[in-house]
C-alpha cells in the first residue's frame, strides 16, 4: 500500500516539504504542487515591518555602515558611555534615518528587559520553571532549511546543529523554560517533530494545554 | 484662519495630523465625539488608520498596546473608562510602547457623575503614562502632536496622555489653528518601531516573566526614560514653538514676574484664574501676583516649578486640585509641589496650601482664584492656615468666616483659632468688571441651539474677535430646557476663556420657557441689555409684563422662527434664530457673516441661507399682530429622534469635513 503524500505550507520559495507517513523529504520546489511561486509584490510590503538596528559603539566600529560618517558616529557614542546607541534605519538598505542616543533602558549586567530580542538572549538556566521535557526529534526536523521554532524561541534555546542536508535543531535542557511556544509553531507539527516528554504530538494534548 | 471646533473635535485632528495608523475605543461621555470624528474620517477615506470598536475599555487599551508596538496608536477616554484601562496601560509604560490617549477628564464617582475634575488624571499617575494637561482645543491639539514627539522620543518610548477638562473644555467650541500637514509631518516624522512584532528579521518577545533580579533593574530604567521625558518635552515644546508660532512648556507663568502670591493647578480652569490674576496685577496694596499653569504633570519637573518659584520670590503658594488623595495628607498635585519645594528650596521656599475644589463639574470661578489670592496673602504675612485641604466652595466649610454662627460649633471649635486669623480683604474681592460680551440661549433640547450658537462663533471669529460657545451639559432629556452660553472677546493679544455670567442678550427659542419657574430668564441680564423671544402670539407688552420687567432698561424683541421654518419647510427653527440674533446684537455685523454662512451652513444650504435671512428682518421690538391663539412647542421627528449623546445637530458638518488645508 503507498503512503499518502502531503506537502507541507511553507515560505521557503526554493525548496518544498513533502510528508509521507513519518518521514520527511525536501525537494526543488515543483511548479504547481505546494503554495504558488512569486515574487513579493507591492502589497507583501506592508505585512512584514522593517525593524531599525539598534547597535552598540563595539559593533558600529566593527562593521561601518554605508552613508555614515563612522568616525564622527564614534567619537559621539564615546562622549555619551557605554549606553550610548546608534539607532539606524535603512528600510530599502539605505540609511533614511539615524540617530544617537543614550539608551536609558539599557541594564549593563543584563541583557533582558521588557522586550526580549529572541536571538540574541543570552541563554541561561530556566529548567525549573519547566514541567515538562521539550526535544526536537531530528529525524523529522527540517535543520537548516526552516530554523522557525529558533526564531520564535524567547530563550533562544534552540540551536542549529550541522549544516545542510542532515543538519537539525536542537533544544538545550538547561535554557528551555517549556514555554510550548516552539511546539505550537513548528512547521511540522504534523509530522510529530517536537515531543513533548517523549510524546508526539497530539490534538488531546494541544486542547488540554490551550483550554481550547 | 482659525476652524470652529470642540475640544474633542481638536483631539480628533491632533490624532489625525499625528497620522495615527491604529485607533482602537471603546466611547465615554464627555471624549466620545473624539473617537466619532476619527472613524467617520477613516470611513470617508479622509484619513488612512485602522479604527477597531473595542468590547471594552480594557481592549481598546490592549489594542493600543499591541498596535503600538509597530505603528502609531491613538484613543480616547474618560473617567471610568481610563480607570478601566489603567490595568493594561502599565504594560505599556513597562514595554516601552509608545501610543497616546485624550483624556476628557471626568469625575469617577461613585455617586455616579459625569461632569469633570481629574479624578481619573490622578487615578492614572502612578501607571508610567506621560500626563499632559492641556487648557483649551489649541493646546490639545498641539500637545498631541508634540505627546508623539516626546513618547516616540528613542530616550523616553512610554506612553502618554493628553488631559483636557471635561465640557469646559471637550465640549467648548471656539476657533482652533489647525497646522498645515506638511508642516507636522516635517516636525513629526513617521513612526519607526524600535522593536516591531512581524518583522522576522528580528523576532521579539514582549512581556515576558523576569525574575526579580532583571525586574528590578528593569524597573529602575523605566524610572529613568520617564525622566528623560521632562527635558524630552521642553525640547520638543520649543521646536513647535519655532515651527508654529505657539510655544509650549512644563509648565505656563501667567501675571508679575516677581511674585509673592501664586495659585497653582493643572488645566482649564485656569482661564478664570488668569481674568482674576490680571484684575488683581498692580492694585493698591496688592502684592505681586502670578498663576503657574501646569502643563507637565508626570514626570512633574520639580526641579524647574521649584526655580521659578525662587526666582519670583514666592512667599504662599495655593495649589487647587481638581480631585482627591484619598488617605493622602494632601491631594496630587499639593504634594507634588510641596514635595519639590521641600527637596529644592527647603526651608527658603514658599508656604504651601493646599485647596480642593472643582469637583464633578462644579465651576472653578474668578472670585474663587480672589479668594485664593486673599489665602496667599494672609498666609504670606504669617497668619496660621490649615495643615490640610481647604475646601473651595462648600459654604459650610468655607475658607475664610465672618462671625463664629457661620459654621458648625464642632468645626469651630477645631479651626476657630486659624479662621479668626485669617481676613477676607475687600481688596482682593473687589468685583471685576466684564471685558467681554455674553450671549446665552435658553433652549429645548433638540432644538438645534448649538448649531446657531456654533455657527456664530464662526462667523465671529472671521470677523477677526475670540469667541466661545459653551453649551450646557448634563442628564437632560429631549424637550428638557439647556443653555448655550457664547463668550465674545474683542481684545486680541489675550483669549479670555470663563463667563462673567452677565448677559448681554438672552435668547428664548421657545415662549414656553417663560413659564419655567426653575428659569429665571432675565437673572444676569446686564442693564441695557437685550431678551429676544421666538414666538408667534405672544406681544412684547405682554412679555414684559409675564417676567414683570417693568421700567427696567431691558429691550424685548420677539421674531416668529417657528413661523418662518415652517414656512420654508425647515424642520428646526435654529436659523432662523441665529438671523434673529444678528438684529438684536450688532457686534458682529450681518453682512459679512452671511458670506461665512453661505460657505459652512448646514444643509438644506438654500433654505437656511433663506431662513437666516428672513430670522434678521422679522425680528422686532413693536407690537405685531400674532395670529397663532396659543403657544406650542414644535415636535418634528428630528425633535423626537433626538438623544443627548447624538452631536450630529452640533457641528456644523461642512466646517468640520469640508475644511480645505493647504
Ligand atoms: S518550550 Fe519554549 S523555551 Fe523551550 S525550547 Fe520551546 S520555545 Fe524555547
Ligand atoms: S523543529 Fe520544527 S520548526 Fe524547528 S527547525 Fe525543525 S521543523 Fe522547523
Amino acid at each position: 500500500m503507498k503512503e499518502k503524500q502531503q506537502i507541507l505550507v511553507s515560505l521557503n520559495r526554493h525548496k518544498e516539504f513533502v510528508v509521507t507517513g513519518p518521514f520527511v523529504e525536501m525537494r526543488e520546489r515543483q511548479g504547481s504542487s505546494g503554495p504558488e511561486k512569486r515574487e513579493p509584490t507591492e502589497s507583501d510590503k506592508g505585512k512584514f515591518l522593517h525593524p531599525p538596528e539598534i547597535l552598540t559603539i563595539e559593533e558600529v566600529a566593527q562593521k561601518p555602515i554605508d552613508g555614515l560618517d563612522t568616525p564622527k558616529v564614534l567619537n559621539a557614542m564615546a562622549d555619551i558611555g557605554p549606553e550610548a546607541r546608534l539607532f539606524v534605519y535603512r528600510p530599502e538598505g539605505k540609511v533614511t534615518r539615524h540617530e544617537i542616543f543614550e539608551d536609558p533602558r539599557v541594564c549593563l549586567e543584563i541583557q533582558r528587559g521588557a522586550v526580549i530580542e529572541n536571538l540574541r538572549e543570552k541563554p541561561k538556566d530556566v529548567s525549573g520553571w519547566r514541567t515538562h521535557d521539550f526535544f526536537i526529534d531530528i529525524k523529522g526536523c527540517l535543520g537548516d532549511e526552516c530554523g522557525r521554532c529558533a526564531i520564535v524561541c524567547p530563550e533562544n534555546a534552540i540551536h542549529l546543529m550541522g549544516k545542510g542536508k542532515g543538519s537539525f535543531h536542537e533544544i538545550d535542557p538547561l535554557a528551555c523554560k517549556g514555554c510550548f511556544i516552539c511546539w505550537v509553531e513548528c512547521v511540522r507539527t504534523a509530522a510529530d517533530c517536537i515531543l513533548v516528554d517523549g510524546k508526539t504530538f497530539d490534538p488531546g494534548m494541544r486542547a488540554k494545554h490551550f483550554g481550547e | 484662519m482659525a476652524t470652529v471646533l470642540a475640544g474633542n473635535g481638536a483631539a480628533a485632528w491632533g490624532f489625525r495630523l499625528s497620522r495615527v495608523q491604529c485607533y482602537p475605543y471603546y466611547p465615554i461621555t464627555p471624549s466620545t465625539a473624539c473617537s466619532e470624528q476619527i472613524s467617520r474620517w477613516v470611513h470617508d477615506g479622509a484619513m488612512e488608520a485602522v479604527t477597531i470598536n473595542a468590547e471594552s475599555e480594557h481592549s481598546a487599551a490592549s489594542q493600543i498596546i499591541a498596535a503600538g508596538k509597530s505603528v502609531r496608536a491613538g484613543t480616547a477616554t474618560s473617567s471610568k473608562g481610563l480607570l478601566y484601562m489603567i490595568e493594561v496601560l502599565e504594560n505599556a509604560a513597562g514595554g516601552g510602547v509608545p501610543c497616546g490617549l485624550f483624556l476628557g477628564n471626568r469625575a469617577t464617582g461613585a455617586p455616579i457623575n459625569i461632569w469633570a475634575d481629574n479624578s481619573d488624571a490622578y487615578a492614572m499617575r502612578d501607571s508610567g503614562v506621560i500626563q499632559i494637561f492641556a487648557a483649551d482645543g489649541q493646546e490639545t491639539l498641539d500637545s498631541i502632536i508634540q505627546g508623539y514627539r516626546i513618547a516616540e522620543n528613542l530616550r523616553v518610548r512610554l506612553p502618554f496622555a493628553v488631559n483636557l477638562r471635561g465640557f469646559t473644555g471637550t465640549h467648548a467650541y471656539e476657533g482652533v489653528e489647525i497646522p498645515r500637514p506638511e508642516e507636522v509631518n516635517r516636525y513629526l516624522p513617521p513612526f519607526v518601531s524600535l522593536h516591531p512584532l512581524f518583522a522576522p528579521e528580528k523576532p521579539v518577545t514582549y512581556g515576558a516573566m523576569l525574575s526579580a533580579y532583571p525586574y528590578r533593574r528593569h524597573k529602575r530604567n523605566q524610572m529613568a526614560a520617564l525622566s528623560n521625558a521632562c527635558e524630552i518635552t521642553l525640547k520638543a515644546g520649543q521646536e513647535f514653538a519655532e515651527k508654529f508660532g505657539r510655544s509650549y512648556g512644563h509648565f505656563e507663568w501667567i501675571g508679575d514676574k516677581k511674585a509673592d502670591l501664586v495659585v497653582a493647578l493643572l488645566g482649564e480652569s485656569a482661564s478664570a484664574g488668569e481674568v482674576a490674576t490680571r484684575h488683581l496685577q498692580g492694585k493698591k496694596g496688592i502684592p505681586g501676583v502670578a498663576l503657574l499653569k501646569i502643563r507637565l504633570f508626570s514626570p512633574f519637573p520639580a526641579k524647574e516649578i521649584a526655580q521659578a518659584l525662587h526666582r519670583a520670590g514666592t512667599k504662599a503658594l495655593v495649589v487647587l486640585d481638581e480631585g482627591l488623595h484619598h488617605g493622602g495628607v494632601l491631594p496630587p498635585l499639593a504634594q507634588r509641589l510641596t514635595t519639590a519645594i521641600q527637596l529644592y528650596l527647603g526651608g527658603k521656599g514658599p508656604k504651601v496650601a493646599s485647596v480642593i475644589g472643582g469637583l464633578g463639574g462644579s465651576e472653578v470661578r474668578q472670585e474663587h482664584f480672589q479668594l485664593m489670592f486673599n489665602l496667599a496673602d494672609n498666609i504670606a504675612e504669617g497668619n496660621p492656615y490649615r495643615p490640610e485641604p481647604y475646601w473651595l466652595d462648600i459654604e459650610e466649610d468655607p475658607i475664610f468666616v465672618e462671625r463664629e454662627n457661620q459654621v458648625s460649633p464642632k468645626l469651630w471649635r477645631k479651626w476657630g483659632e486659624v479662621w479668626k486669623k485669617q481676613q477676607r480683604k475687600e481688596k482682593f474681592c473687589s468685583p471685576i468688571p466684564p471685558d467681554t460680551n455674553e450671549i446665552r440661549i435658553y433652549s429645548r433640547a433638540g432644538q438645534g441651539a448649538i448649531t446657531s450658537a456654533v455657527g456664530f462663533t464662526g462667523a465671529g471669529i472671521q470677523n477677526g474677535y475670540q469667541l466661545l460657545t459653551v453649551p450646557a451639559f448634563g442628564s437632560e432629556r429631549r424637550g428638557a430646557i439647556i443653555t448655550t452660553d457664547t463668550l465674545l472677546n474683542f481684545h486680541n493679544e489675550r483669549r479670555i476663556r470663563s463667563f462673567m455670567r452677565a448677559w448681554d442678550v438672552v435668547i428664548l427659542y421657545d415662549d414656553t420657557i417663560l413659564y419655567s419657574p426653575e428659569h429665571q430668564v432675565l437673572d444676569g441680564l446686564k442693564e441695557g441689555g437685550a431678551l429676544l423671544v421666538n414666538t408667534s402670539h405672544l406681544s412684547v407688552k405682554k412679555i414684559r409684563e409675564i417676567l414683570n420687567v417693568g421700567q427696567k432698561k431691558v429691550r424685548v424683541l420677539t421674531v416668529p422662527a417657528e413661523a418662518v421654518s415652517e414656512r420654508l419647510g425647515l424642520k428646526h427653527i435654529n436659523m432662523a434664530m441665529l438671523g434673529a440674533l444678528h438684529k438684536v446684537y450688532d457686534k458682529v455685523p450681518f453682512e459679512p457673516a452671511q458670506g461665512y454662512y453661505e460657505k459652512n451652513v448646514p444643509r438644506p444650504r438654500e433654505k437656511s441661507l433663506e431662513a437666516i435671512r428672513l430670522g434678521f428682518s422679522e425680528t422686532s421690538d413693536r407690537e405685531i399682530q400674532r395670529t397663532r391663539k396659543e403657544s406650542r412647542l414644535t415636535v418634528s421627528q428630528e425633535f423626537r429622534d433626538w438623544r443627548p449623546e447624538d452631536h450630529s445637530q452640533e457641528s456644523w458638518p461642512s466646517a468640520l469635513e469640508e475644511v480645505q488645508l493647504g
